[in-house]
């Protein structure tokens, strides 16, 4: 499947190509590939195809400095998701100077960039390097390396540029917040966790999604006051008349939660079900849901709830922690298991992306 | 998960499959996904400093709506690329996860399970009686027996589930025994046991101290210090802690104002701080002021022979996981009353070696007589071979006058040292002349001694 997309035309667009002295300057946004082709191979998960393109680009003559990095981002990140954690790292430390160097800067190719100043650095690249440190084995200096982006992102946004870059860069310091958050939490380091959620609500405080986040959070720790209160917040600031789709299956799901805390099983699968009428591919409540028959000692229609999502909406289903669970139903519903566990793991094999762990079905 | 001990050496029809059912958790999936917008995958992160960029490349980079090269029909995983809001950084997309291994089980906990009978042989099982059961050191707990309903058939394939809760009320190790009593295939009654062992732990230790101070004569407080130590593997959230006193008391909880940095945040009410203790060895303090409901005139002493009390603790973990404990009754500490209270006031912050320096004392007569004259001098160590390194500087007793009946005298004490670094004061002795009683020492102070600067 790779070679026919690569083979296709303009992975290395030849009008950009030519000899750096006599081209016209180049525009930041010209790329040595075709964007629209290698988005829908990242997009589809097939990040060895990636990969392969990204070569073949690096490969062509006539590249300019940001080529080289937004490269070398891809590079690092389609490493990354195919799990070669230290061929991605070892990408970042060929560079050989550190990302704020002068050499990644427009002003130092004045021919190439006339009157462009600024960065060059893909800002993945930055998160990229920051995460993966932990990804080896030093969680420190992934946080570390976190925070010290952070601070840069908030000096960034002090300085005085276009209303569209402030915007931007406000962006990125969500994004790095709640990157944060998400680490704290799964290290189980609940209160730096909640703090991250808080200041996230400082800046939005009627975001639904964060709401909910902030929810998930005070129930994980066990504090189901705090965890009623935020979920009656975001219902109470987004009245049901005005609710799209997604956000009546987010509130549905929310009501589900509070009656699992409750042991309510057979609310929460009723909850569950109609987030499944209203969509389909709605894997959480699909997930969970399966989890609700189990505890209610209906194991088999949780196994046939998690089988049947797998085959109708296999490309939203197909997530690790869906198979996962799964399999740990396979475990207790089989004696031998390992006939069934092989059979989904030879499924996945099949349909799921280059990213996908396949460790998850402890095959 | 767990697998069976079984020693049973014929061939079975059955076979017992069992997972402990603690609450599920939610996942973050940190793993895989490092969600990205492909605007800052592909361009300089300082690209829109330039105010004549075109508005529609950059778009086209960044939107998600995009619609893929690809026919409709092939399979996108979109999500797993590219992120939809920033926010979803934070992952925790709600789903939940079941319990991956046993884990620890602790005192106060409810141990629950599914447990499945399975048949996986090519044979009908019928007339099947099933029991569990939990077998400790002290006690067997029934949990399931279907003797007066024996499970008519499992078919060749077939199961029956069953999920059994149990209060686990005891430390140390306990049984899951399993059993089914069965016909097999062959109409022979088959006994299958299947034995499931774990181990209760204690999660958590409480530490009490009492203390009365003595305001007067008349006023006497006592103070409940508890220290709530977190043996187990899990951040706990101490959904409730009450001390329950006995009848003759009144408990009121003494907390320390909320610091709440934002007086003026969007976020407040909906965000209290919760009280989290964390995993192995983490520790949380509570503070009661303890009073007596009789009259206040001799009756509401809390000696050590008076219960005070005793706590009720309930915990939590994931999804509202709860622990219930109650401690044992917690006593008053036995106070002996002293007739004089001596105790160090200060010591000066810079104290430079062989050089003269003054600490100043209290002392008080806590009786309704005059007491005195006394001395105070520093009394050796406790082997002859224990030298001073801070003594008495000048004559080494010093002599006081009496004291009347609950007065205070301030006393200045004139002492030296004679080593460098972290020293004692130690071995500061009150004597009362006339009654020729010696009080015990003052409990040691450190200083730090210093050469000149």
């Amino acid at each position: 499947m790779a070679a026919e997309e690569l083979d296709g035309a303009g992975y290395i667009q030849t009008t950009t190509v030519s000899d750096p002295l006599l081209s016209s300057p180049t525009s930041a946004l010209d790329l040595p590939f075709d964007v629209p082709s290698l988005l829908a191979l990242a997009r589809r998960g097939q990040w060895r195809a990636v990969l392969d393109a990204v070569a073949a680009a690096r490969r062509g003559s006539g590249l300019h400095p940001h080529h080289h990095l937004v490269c070398l981002a891809l590079s690092v990140l389609s490493l990354s998701k195919l799990r070669r954690f230290s061929d991605a790292a070892a990408e970042i430390d060929a560079l050989d100077a550190p990302f704020d160097s002068s050499r990644f800067r427009f002003e130092a190719y004045p021919s190439t960039y006339p009157g462009r100043s600024g960065s060059m650095i893909p800002f993945a690249l930055r998160f990229l390097h920051a995460d993966l440190p932990q990804r080896l084995g030093s969680r420190s200096v992934t946080v570390d390396r976190l925070y010290a982006l952070l601070d840069l992102v908030q000096s960034k946004i002090r300085e005085e540029t276009t209303g569209a870059s402030n915007e931007l860069w406000r962006r990125r310091q969500g994004f790095l917040l709640a990157a944060l958050c998400g680490n704290h939490f799964v290290h189980r380091e609940f209160e730096v966790a909640l703090a991250l959620v808080r200041q996230l609500l400082e800046r939005d405080p009627s975001d639904p999604m964060l709401l909910s986040r902030l929810g998930y959070v005070q129930l994980q720790i066990g504090d189901l006051t705090g965890a009623k209160a935020s979920f009656a917040r975001l219902e109470s600031l987004h009245p049901e008349g005005e609710r799209t789709v997604e956000l009546k299956n987010l509130v549905g799901r929310n009501r589900a939660l509070e009656f699992i805390v409750a042991k309510n099983y057979t609310a929460a699968v009723r909850e569950y079900e109609e987030c499944i009428e209203r969509d389909a591919a709605d894997v959480v409540a699909l997930n969970n849901k399966a989890l609700c028959l189990m505890y209610s000692r209906d194991l088999s229609d949780s196994i046939k709830v998690l089988e049947g999502a797998l085959e109708r909406v296999p490309t939203a289903a197909l997530n690790e922690i869906l198979v996962v669970n799964l399999c740990s139903m396979y475990e207790l519903a089989y004696v031998s298991h390992g006939d069934v566990k092989k059979s989904l793991s030879n499924w996945i094999a099949q349909v799921a992306p280059d990213d996908f762990d396949p460790s998850c079905t402890r095959t | 998960m767990s697998s069976p001990q079984d020693n049973s050496p014929s061939h079975h029809s059955l076979a017992f499959r069992v997972m402990r059912l603690c609450r599920p958790s939610f996942h973050a999936e940190d793993a895989v996904l490092r969600l990205l917008d492909p605007l800052d995958l592909l361009a300089a992160e300082d690209l829109l400093d330039d105010p004549a960029l075109p508005a529609e490349s950059v778009h086209r980079l960044s939107d998600p709506a995009t619609p893929d090269a690809a026919a409709a029909g092939d399979f996108t995983f979109r999500d797993r690329f590219q992120i939809r809001n920033p926010v979803d950084a934070m992952s925790l997309s709600g789903l939940l996860v079941l319990p991956q291994s046993f884990g620890n089980i602790y005192l106060g906990e409810t141990f629950s399970s599914y447990i499945s009978v399975n048949n996986s042989s090519k044979f009908e099982a019928r007339d099947v009686i099933i029991k569990a059961e939990i077998q400790t050191e002290r006690q067997r707990i029934l949990l399931l027996d279907t003797t007066k309903s024996p499970v008519e058939s499992i078919r060749s394939g077939g199961r029956y589930d069953f999920i059994v809760e149990h209060d686990v009320k005891e430390l140390g190790p306990h049984t899951l025994v399993c059993s089914a009593l069965y016909n097999d295939g062959d109409s022979e009654r088959k006994y299958l046991p299947q034995f499931f062992k774990f181990v209760v732990n204690n999660p958590l230790s409480v530490r009490t101290k009492v203390t009365s101070f003595n305001y007067c004569i008349t006023l006497e407080n006592t103070y409940l210090e508890a220290c709530i130590e977190n043996h187990t593997k899990s951040n706990l959230y101490m959904d409730q802690v009450e001390f329950d006193p006995a009848p003759q008391w009144i408990a009121t909880r003494l907390e320390g104002d909320n610091y709440s940095s934002d007086t003026n945040s969007k976020t407040r009410g909906i965000f209290t701080p919760p009280v989290l203790i964390r995993a192995g060895g983490g520790i949380y303090n509570y503070l009661y002021l303890i009073k007596s409901t009789l009259e206040e005139s001799g009756q509401g002493k809390a000696d050590g022979s008076s219960i005070l009390g005793k706590f009720q603790i309930t915990w939590r973990t994931n999804l509202g996981e709860p622990g219930r404990l109650q401690t044992q009754q917690i006593y008053g500490t036995p106070i002996t009353q002293k007739d004089i209270d001596m105790h160090l006031l200060d010591v000066p912050p810079v104290i430079i070696l062989e050089r003269p320096f003054q600490v100043h004392l209290s002392l008080t007569n806590q009786t309704e007589r005059t007491l005195g004259p006394f001395e105070v001098s520093i009394s050796p160590g406790i082997t002859s071979s224990e030298e001073k390194m801070v003594m008495i500087n000048g004559i080494q007793k010093l002599m006081l006058p009496p004291v009347e009946a609950s007065n205070s005298s301030i006393i200045d004490l004139n002492m030296i040292a004679t080593k460098l670094g972290v020293q004692k004061i130690s071995g500061i002795t009150l004597f009362d002349v006339r009654e020729k009683k010696s009080y015990e020492p003052l409990p040691d102070v450190e200083i730090f001694v210093d050469i000149i600067s």
